[in-house]
């Protein structure tokens, strides 16, 4: 089999094919570190690629498949961590200089399990500085490049991630998301990005950004393959208290139920602001779940404007927390716009904190509201295309040569839902004229990913899937 | 917009944790964080009124056992 051919199936196709031997997970990662040592230095997803490590990893799986021991549809199959997962002897940067040269003695929860179930690690992919921020462009690292266009931003923080399931240099990834920093790059590359129910999945040993507002997912190829990741991650770990006792479902199981008879809501204050392609793009994919039988109404959900407002917050002072160890005393270390979001939060009132927090459950209780009778909300994953790589910040620059905010653009979009630590899925929609990805997100109830799993397989399956970028 | 000035931000900044902040640096966080206590202030305004603090008894219980387990 060619390398192309190897790199064209998802996890779930690899996991049957390695299972009957019919794919070797040595042929398929030495496949997978071809095709890094070929890209990656242009779409720079990756700040370490670990291929001795992956070539064990592989070698082990393979051995293991031989003797009948087949651990499930990960075994043997490459995948990529963004690099703020904690990897024992491997360093973990978080992108950034302060932590160029750390190396944990431990895993984290989430590559512990993937390890488990037998993934190889292809290495650790670059991402926005300490994941605060949504453009990826990297000051130490340099900037993750959007594979269907490298003047574009893939979007973050987890960046490469996206990059790299797009630019197939790794079968399946792990991110993470405070304001939208899954989605958005799900969104910006063209691929499917799974926040789920904020608990759902353990964040020991995962460099945090917002302690309550932390989420770590799949970012991935399919919803089939986020499904299958979930299955690997989720459930309760003793190392992070906060992480869920629900009991973990089989997230595959739901796929091929289709949305015949389902009420569906569409977000009214959403599907303002966006530009007209990522509406008309969103539009069409509705078009689309109605095709499959689904009723789609209208939902207003004024109090979703409050989420960006909420989500800030929140996240600028545990932010600054966890950076007292190092801030002040290393801000030159610091990227500017991040050194900035640390100084603007060093002198933030406490009120507002601990107001926003006491109003999540307020915001939540609306967006339930909404949901009555209905399986789950729509809305865009962001309200632009991929902006250009820039060194703006918060600002980013525009193809027609002006600028657009992050918060109003983008972060509106996704971080009401960290706020309510609902399970929000971002499928590709289409490509805009320019040739660049738009993209839906599926909102459900807390815990309910298999909804929103089920509404993302059916869109999934009916409509026309994106062209690979020309790289 | 709240009136936070850049003197009064060089001044917090050194205050609460000896941080040295330039003129320009000032003024833009002047800016930022002066929006951000006028939001702050807003969010009382919002008829989203809340309960309690979000992360309960359980989960203190489930850390101080984490902690003490981990000596």
């Amino acid at each position: 089999m060619s390398h192309d051919e190897l790199l064209s199936f998802d996890v779930a196709a690899l996991g049957e094919a390695i299972r009957a031997r019919r794919i070797s997970p040595v042929e398929l990662t030495e496949a997978y570190l071809g095709r890094i040592e070929l890209l990656d230095k242009r779409v720079n997803a990756y700040i370490t690629v670990t291929a001795e490590r992956a070539r064990a990893d592989a070698a082990r799986a393979e051995a293991e498949v031989a003797a009948g021991n087949w651990r499930g549809p990960f075994h043997g199959v490459p995948v990529a961590l963004k690099d703020l997962c904690y990897t024992r002897g491997i360093r973990t940067s978080a992108g950034a200089k302060i932590l160029a040269d750390f190396v944990p003695e431990y895993d984290s929860t989430v590559w512990a399990r993937l390890a488990a179930a037998g993934a190889v690690l292809l290495g650790k992919l670059n991402m926005h500085e300490f994941a605060n921020g949504a453009s990826s462009t990297n000051p130490h690292f340099g900037a993750v490049r959007n594979p269907y266009n490298l003047d574009h931003i893939p979007g973050g923080s987890s960046g490469g991630c996206g990059t790299a399931i797009v630019a197939r240099t790794a079968a399946a990834t792990i991110g993470t998301d405070t304001g939208g920093s899954i989605r958005i790059p799900a969104a910006f590359c063209g691929c499917v990005g799974l926040k789920q129910t904020w608990g759902r999945v353990s964040r020991y040993g995962v460099i945090p950004l917002s302690d309550t507002l932390d989420h770590a997912g799949p970012i991935a190829r399919t919803v089939r393959d986020a499904a299958l990741m979930l299955n690997v991650i989720a459930g309760h770990d003793p190392n992070d208290a906060t992480s869920s006792r629900e009991p973990v479902p089989d997230y595959t199981s739901r796929l091929e139920a289709g949305v015949r008879g389902m009420r569906l809501g569409v977000i009214t204050e959403l599907t303002v602001g966006t530009s007209d392609e990522v509406l008309d793009s969103f539009r069409a994919a509705l078009k689309v779940l109605e095709s499959l039988g689904a009723a789609l109404e209208e939902v207003s959900i004024p109090a979703i404007e409050s989420g960006i407002a909420l989500a800030t917050a929140i996240m600028s002072p545990e932010a600054f927390d966890f950076h007292r160890r190092w801030f002040p005393e290393r801000a030159d270390d610091y990227g500017a716009d991040v050194r900035r979001t640390m100084e603007t939060a060093g002198v933030m009132p406490a009120t507002g904190y601990i107001r926003a927090q006491r109003m999540r459950a307020g915001l939540l209780a609306r967006v339930l509201e909404a949901m009555e009778g209905r399986a789950a909300l729509l809305a865009p994953t962001a309200g632009i295309e991929p902006p250009l790589v820039s060194n703006l910040g918060r600002v980013l620059a525009t193809p027609g040569g002006g600028t657009v905010n992050l918060v109003s653009a983008v972060l509106r979009f996704t971080a009401p839902f960290n706020v309510t630590g609902q399970p929000t899925l971002a499928i590709p929609t289409g490509l805009s004229r320019a040739g660049l990805p738009l993209s839906m997100q599926v909102v459900g109830r807390p815990f309910d990913e298999l909804t929103v799993l089920q509404v993302g397989a059916a869109y999934e399956r009916a409509r026309v899937p994106l062209p690979p970028p020309a790289l | 917009m709240a009136r936070l000035t850049p003197e009064t931000v060089k001044a917090m900044a050194k205050e609460l944790y000896g941080y040295e902040m330039s003129d320009e640096s000032a003024g833009a966080v002047a800016n930022a964080a002066g929006a951000m206590v006028t939001n702050a202030r807003r969010l009382g305004n919002l008829d989203l009124a809340g309960v309690q603090p979000p992360f309960g008894y359980p989960i203190l219980l489930a850390e101080a056992e984490r902690i003490r387990k981990r000596g």
